[in-house]
């Protein structure tokens, strides 16, 4: 059971984090400092360790491009981590909650934009009108409290409802649909991947994708030997590049010589 | 027209950066996305530059107000320049700056989510996932540590050389960060590719006829090509949202679909 003060903490936490993953950006996408701090919270850092580190992994590479709302596996780690730390059991947890509270975190973060243009058009009015930079600076500041409220309020029900909600789920939802969901957490990364592979180049450099995979599926070379052959291929490309481009100003130079000595 | 130097110090140009790391989000909305953040950010430079004059002040409040979007690192660069060309120019640059904004918020943006968010981040977040699954917080604190120095040495780097260097800075990013974010995404890809493998399971079950058993994971599967699953997954994530599926949706149809073939014991733990 959670403490009333671990159910503050927490709530805190979820009130800080959008502000905090909006602006400064030191645990933005970091859902292991999110998960060691929840761990601390409930008594048990490697757990909050485990959780985060396996959400971490869900949701890497993924940003708001172009202001896009992504899952927040945050605000999924520290509920995670909550219900988790008094029913014990974390992979149930993770599939049962943890994703479907990150999918519902898309929601609630373009919620929150959308009210944000209340501010926008309060603080234009003030740009057209008086100017003044006090009350600017105060309207832009009240997106602060909209982030906010969209993850603790849902965070703090949450907690409330709580621990009992693993149980309930875990009694209710069938067996296959329990290893449907946690098959499905493994597969997470993969949207969070191919998300990612749509901002990269990917159709003219499919080779090097290829390279990676082939690398760690027949191979199994670690991730850091990979990134060591990654740089490496980078650089080989690098290289090309220059000497693409210097061929190029020697071909120029050439044809300007050329057109000089016609004359 | 040359106005008197007002001159920013490098002290100013840092509370400018922490600034914009500060306020440029906090009010997003799907209007103008980040230009209050821009504004807010701007205004102890206008204040500095159009002090005296009220009508330019206003302008220039105006004009700071419109659409902006940017990456949050790389927009450190627009802000230079603008403050240069502002201090340069007067009012009359505000026209300037408009341009320079309007242009070079979508290619940097392009460059700087490429570089910091699919590769940076993905190489030290998938180092410090990998260690710490293992119980080990080294990768984590290097993480850490990357992202202090982003937040409180990058960015104040980038907008004091985009002052200093002013509008040429504009026509040289084309050349030569294109060659060094296609090679970024090299790196990105590759490391990508490991991480499909590792991190993405997905088990094939089998098939069982009178005595006759057929696993398709170890049989057929793995036989080919190991982690064939996860291969198969993220070609067809890859491909439903190149079909117009939004991200959110995706998730909910691989959760769904996952409980259907678990049922049927076509995926198996």
């Amino acid at each position: 059971m959670l403490s009333p003060v671990q159910i503050i903490l927490f709530t805190l936490i979820a009130a800080i984090n959008p502000v905090e993953r909006m602006t400064v950006h030191l645990f933005t996408h970091n859902v292991i400092t999110m998960g060691l701090i929840c761990g601390l919270i409930v008594g048990n850092p490697m757990l909050g360790l485990l959780v985060g580190a396996t959400l971490q992994a869900y949701s890497l590479g993924m940003g708001s491009f172009g202001g896009s709302s992504i899952p927040q596996y945050e605000v999924a780690c520290l509920i995670v981590v909550a219900l988790a730390g008094s029913s014990g059991n974390v992979e149930t947890t993770i599939a049962l909650v943890g994703i479907p509270v990150a999918a519902l975190t898309v929601q609630l973060d373009i919620l929150a934009r959308f009210l944000n243009s209340f501010w926008n058009s309060k603080l234009t009015k003030e740009v057209e009108g008086n100017c003044d930079p006090k009350v600017i600076y105060r309207w832009n500041l009240m997106g602060a409290f909209v982030f906010s409220a969209t993850r603790w309020l849902p965070v703090l029900i949450c907690l409330l409802v709580g621990p009992n909600l693993v149980t309930i789920l875990g009694n209710v939802i069938p067996e296959t649909v329990n290893i449907g969901l946690r098959c499905a957490s493994r597969m997470m990364p993969a949207v969070g991947f191919a998300i990612l592979l749509r901002y990269l180049p990917t159709k003219d450099n499919v080779q090097y994708l290829i390279i990676g995979f082939v690398l760690s599926a027949w191979l199994g070379m670690s991730t850091i030997g990979v990134t060591a052959i990654g740089v490496a291929l980078a650089l080989m490309a690098y290289k090309a590049y220059r000497n693409k481009e210097a061929v190029q100003e020697i071909r120029t130079a050439l044809e300007d010589e050329g057109g000089n000595y016609d004359e | 027209m040359n106005k008197e130097k007002t001159g920013f110090t490098k002290k100013e140009l840092n509370a400018i950066s922490w600034r914009w790391t500060l306020y440029r989000c906090i009010c997003f909305n799907y209007e103008k996305m980040e230009a209050q953040g821009y504004l807010v950010t701007m205004l102890p430079a206008i204040n500095k530059l159009y002090g005296g004059n009220e009508e330019e002040r206003k302008l220039a409040c105006r004009v700071h107000n419109e659409f902006f979007n940017c990456e949050t690192n790389l927009a450190n660069l627009i802000l230079g320049i603008d403050l240069a060309i502002e201090e340069e120019y007067g009012s009359e640059g505000l026209d300037m700056s408009r341009n320079v904004k309007t242009s070079l918020m979508g290619p940097l943006s392009g460059i700087g989510d490429t570089l910091f968010t699919s590769v940076i981040m993905v190489i030290f977040g998938s180092i410090a996932v990998t260690l710490a699954l293992q119980g080990n917080l080294i990768g984590w604190v290097i993480w850490q540590i990357e992202i202090l120095l982003e937040t409180l040495w990058l960015r104040p780097w980038l907008i004091r050389e985009a002052y200093k260097k002013g509008v040429d800075l504009a026509g040289n990013i084309s050349g030569k960060l294109k060659a060094l974010t296609d090679c970024g995404s090299i790196l990105g890809l590759t490391v990508i590719g490991a991480m499909c493998a590792t991190m993405v399971t997905v088990k094939f079950g089998s098939v069982a006829f009178e005595g006759f058993t057929f696993d398709f994971q170890t049989q057929f599967f793995d036989a080919i090509m190991p982690k064939a699953g996860s291969a198969m997954l993220v070609a067809l994530c890859y491909w439903l949202l190149g079909k117009k599926v939004k991200a959110g949706n995706l998730i909910w149809i691989i959760i769904v679909a996952s409980i259907v073939l678990a049922w049927l014991g076509i995926i198996v733990y």
